[in-house]
């Protein structure tokens, strides 16, 4: 009986011990306000206190050739279907008083990031130098962030598994490289740059010509600003159908995802 | 015109698993509500579903999160969720679902507890070895059964209760939030989503205690039969929040459609895309015509009555399904509305939500295995009874 007894309170004992032990030890890591990466101030995880990056799309001298897009995916291995930019390629008016339009579409690296206030984990954040970054080992892949971004540029990356989108290429940025993306442009038609710069490329672009940015009415203080961005272009955005889908459709193909056709508004 | 000559078609995030989390918690916070009817503002006539009510409202929130945890790509992290961005408690309505989902299931559990004391008490007298520390246990240690007793049981559930309700709201409620505070989606940003979601949620869980509640009480109680009078009172309740539950939907379209800004574009192609799925099944046919049976002679007719609770079920979780599934379908930067239909097996598919359903099915046993409600359940009719005489 005392034996058991005896027992019986080692059994107590013990799992009281392990109980605190195990709270303690899961609170050193736990209710992190925001993530390890940040909590610990890691350099990847501020970025360059200071500076605040923007990038400008001269769309005159866009000529969609998708060099951009290519070198993006290379650059940041993003699995194949998914990107994190491409130009969006578009044919306005009609003949005879026609032409093509092209808008170079990426992360705009919002000031105001809807996705990041909705994240659960603190997994995306916006670092000090204004870039929007996903830290994929913390990521749980909920989903919130690709629900509040208005501009549809964050997907669930394949091979990670998590929340994905263009990250201003901070991996070459933080070494002083341009983006990929910049860096390949052809025509010259993407400018990086710290904005807080006055002698930088892109303070001039912004003060010296009109630029605009996409959906300002969501509030989110885009800061990819565009050159020549017409109301034709953006207005595409969500109206038309696509020619590719009535290619697809008239061919036949049937994705597991694809778009249903609405008539022109 | 312009024409679109090449772009890329986003994914949505939301599969499936979503619509039918939103349906579970909805239809848990119903079933609460319709419990705290007896149990906090004593309405008699709702006595003896009321323990029963209770304990679905509890497994219906147990097997929700579930959902939740399947539609993730990487479960394995849900204790990041617990850990990190607590920076953004105040702006992401999500994160509250760590606290709500936590808080609400152990407050219910506790209330039931003290609901059915009494008859673990009893239990516990006739049982022996496991069964009977089990029960003492289920007890919380207190084996009295005097007048004083049931009454502190009485008045513990109750505030138990009285928490609960504004618990219950926001555990449906704040999945309303998680839709509406996304301004980037015109169909959710809406203030009142959280309140359709609760008024849609009083259809469906009315409904679905239509469609249980007579299968217990002709099954598994010594009754044997099912009580017409509380058949007829759930019709009641059914047709009085489809009510509710239309003219807060009626509030919402127009303010979202004729009465509204540049969305109302994007949201007359939506509602014209899927005008005949949203009117003639969602409206018309699970919800004015089980409406029509709730005040009607019609609900007299039993099977009747229970093919009316079906169709509001369905109704609530096509309604659930057009909102999460429709607005992610709403094209933010693409051009044309996207597409989607569920996998078959794997993550988020037709198969994890039957699965869903299955583990439902089994908790419901399970609980009702454990809990002595049909004992209560007849006590309380008999007490009816005995009222009446």
């Amino acid at each position: 009986m005392n034996e058991n007894n005896s027992r019986r309170n080692f059994l107590k004992q013990g799992l009281g011990v392990a109980t605190i032990a195990g709270l303690s030890a899961s609170s050193a890591s736990a209710l992190s306000l925001q993530n390890p990466g940040r909590d610990k101030g890691e350099a990847s995880y501020v970025g360059a206190v200071g500076k605040h990056f923007v990038m400008v799309m001269d769309l005159r001298k866009c000529i969609g050739c998708q060099a951009c897009t290519s070198a993006c995916k290379v650059e940041n291995a993003v699995p194949s279907s998914q990107y994190r930019t491409f130009v969006l390629e578009t044919e306005i008016g009609e003949f005879p008083d026609v032409r093509k339009g092209f808008l170079p579409q990426l992360c705009n690296h919002c000031d105001n990031p809807s996705c990041v206030s909705v994240c659960p984990t603190g997994a995306t954040f916006k670092r000090k130098d204004g870039v929007v970054v996903v830290d994929n080992t913390i990521c749980w892949g909920c989903g919130y962030c690709l629900s509040a971004c208005p501009y549809d540029k964050r997907y669930f990356n394949t091979k990670t598994k998590t929340a994905d989108k263009c990250n201003f290429c901070a991996q070459r940025v933080d070494k002083g490289l341009l983006p990929a993306c910049v860096e390949t442009c052809v025509g010259g038609a993407r400018v990086f740059g710290d904005i807080n710069d006055k002698k930088s490329e892109v303070f001039k672009l912004i003060n010296s010509f009109p630029t605009a940015v996409l959906k300002p009415e969501q509030g989110n203080k885009p800061q990819t600003f565009y050159i020549g961005l017409d109301n034709k272009i953006s207005e595409l955005l969500n109206s038309t159908q696509s020619l590719d889908d009535m290619v697809k459709k008239h061919e036949g193909i049937h994705a597991e995802w694809s778009k249903t056709m609405i008539k022109e508004m | 015109m312009n024409t679109l000559i090449s772009s890329i078609t986003p994914n949505i995030p939301w599969g499936i698993d979503v619509p039918n989390y939103f349906w579970f918690t909805g239809s848990s916070a119903a079933a609460f509500i319709i419990s705290s009817f007896a149990h906090v503002f004593g309405m008699e006539r709702y006595k003896p579903i009321a323990g029963f009510s209770l304990l679905m409202a509890f497994v219906l929130l147990v097997a929700a999160p579930l959902n939740l945890i399947d539609d993730l790509k990487q479960p394995g992290r849900i204790f990041n969720f617990f850990f990190y961005g607590w920076e953004n408690f105040t702006t992401s309505p999500m994160k509250w679902g760590v606290i709500l989902l936590l808080a609400y299931p152990v407050l219910i559990f506790f209330e039931a507890l003290y609901i059915y004391r009494p008859y673990f008490v009893k239990k516990m007298a006739v049982a022996n070895g496991f069964a009977r520390s089990f029960y003492g246990f289920l007890t919380l240690g207190r084996s009295g059964v005097t007048q004083a007793d049931l009454d502190k049981d009485h008045k513990v559930g109750k505030r138990l209760g009285i928490i609960g309700i504004p618990l219950a709201l926001c555990v449906h409620g704040y999945t309303g939030y998680i839709l509406g505070a996304v301004h980037a989606n015109a169909l959710w940003h809406t203030p009142l989503m959280p309140i359709l979601f609760l008024a849609s949620a009083m259809v469906s869980g009315t409904g679905f205690l239509i469609i249980v509640i007579p299968i217990f009480q002709k099954l598994f109680t010594s009754m044997g039969s099912v009580n017409q009078e509380t058949m007829v009172d759930l019709a009641k309740l059914l047709a009085l929040f489809i009510v509710i539950d239309l003219v807060i939907r009626f509030l919402w379209l127009t303010f979202a459609m004729p009465f509204n800004g540049e969305e109302k574009y994007l949201l007359y192609a939506f509602f014209e895309l899927n005008f005949h799925e949203v009117l003639y099944v969602e409206y018309l046919l699970c919800l004015i015509v089980p409406m029509i049976v709730g005040f009607s002679a019609l609900r007299e007719n039993f099977m009747v009555l229970y093919i009316a609770g079906i169709l509001s079920v369905v109704g609530v979780w096509l309604f659930r399904w057009n909102t999460v599934i429709g607005g992610q379908s709403i094209p933010k930067t693409s051009p044309g509305f996207l597409s989607y239909a569920p996998d078959i097996v794997g993550q988020s598919s037709i198969f994890s939500v039957l699965s869903n359903w299955g583990i439902l099915i089994a908790l419901i046993c399970f609980i009702l295995v454990i809990f002595p409600w049909d004992e209560e359940m007849e006590e309380s009719y008999s007490k009816r009874v005995n009222h009446g005489k």
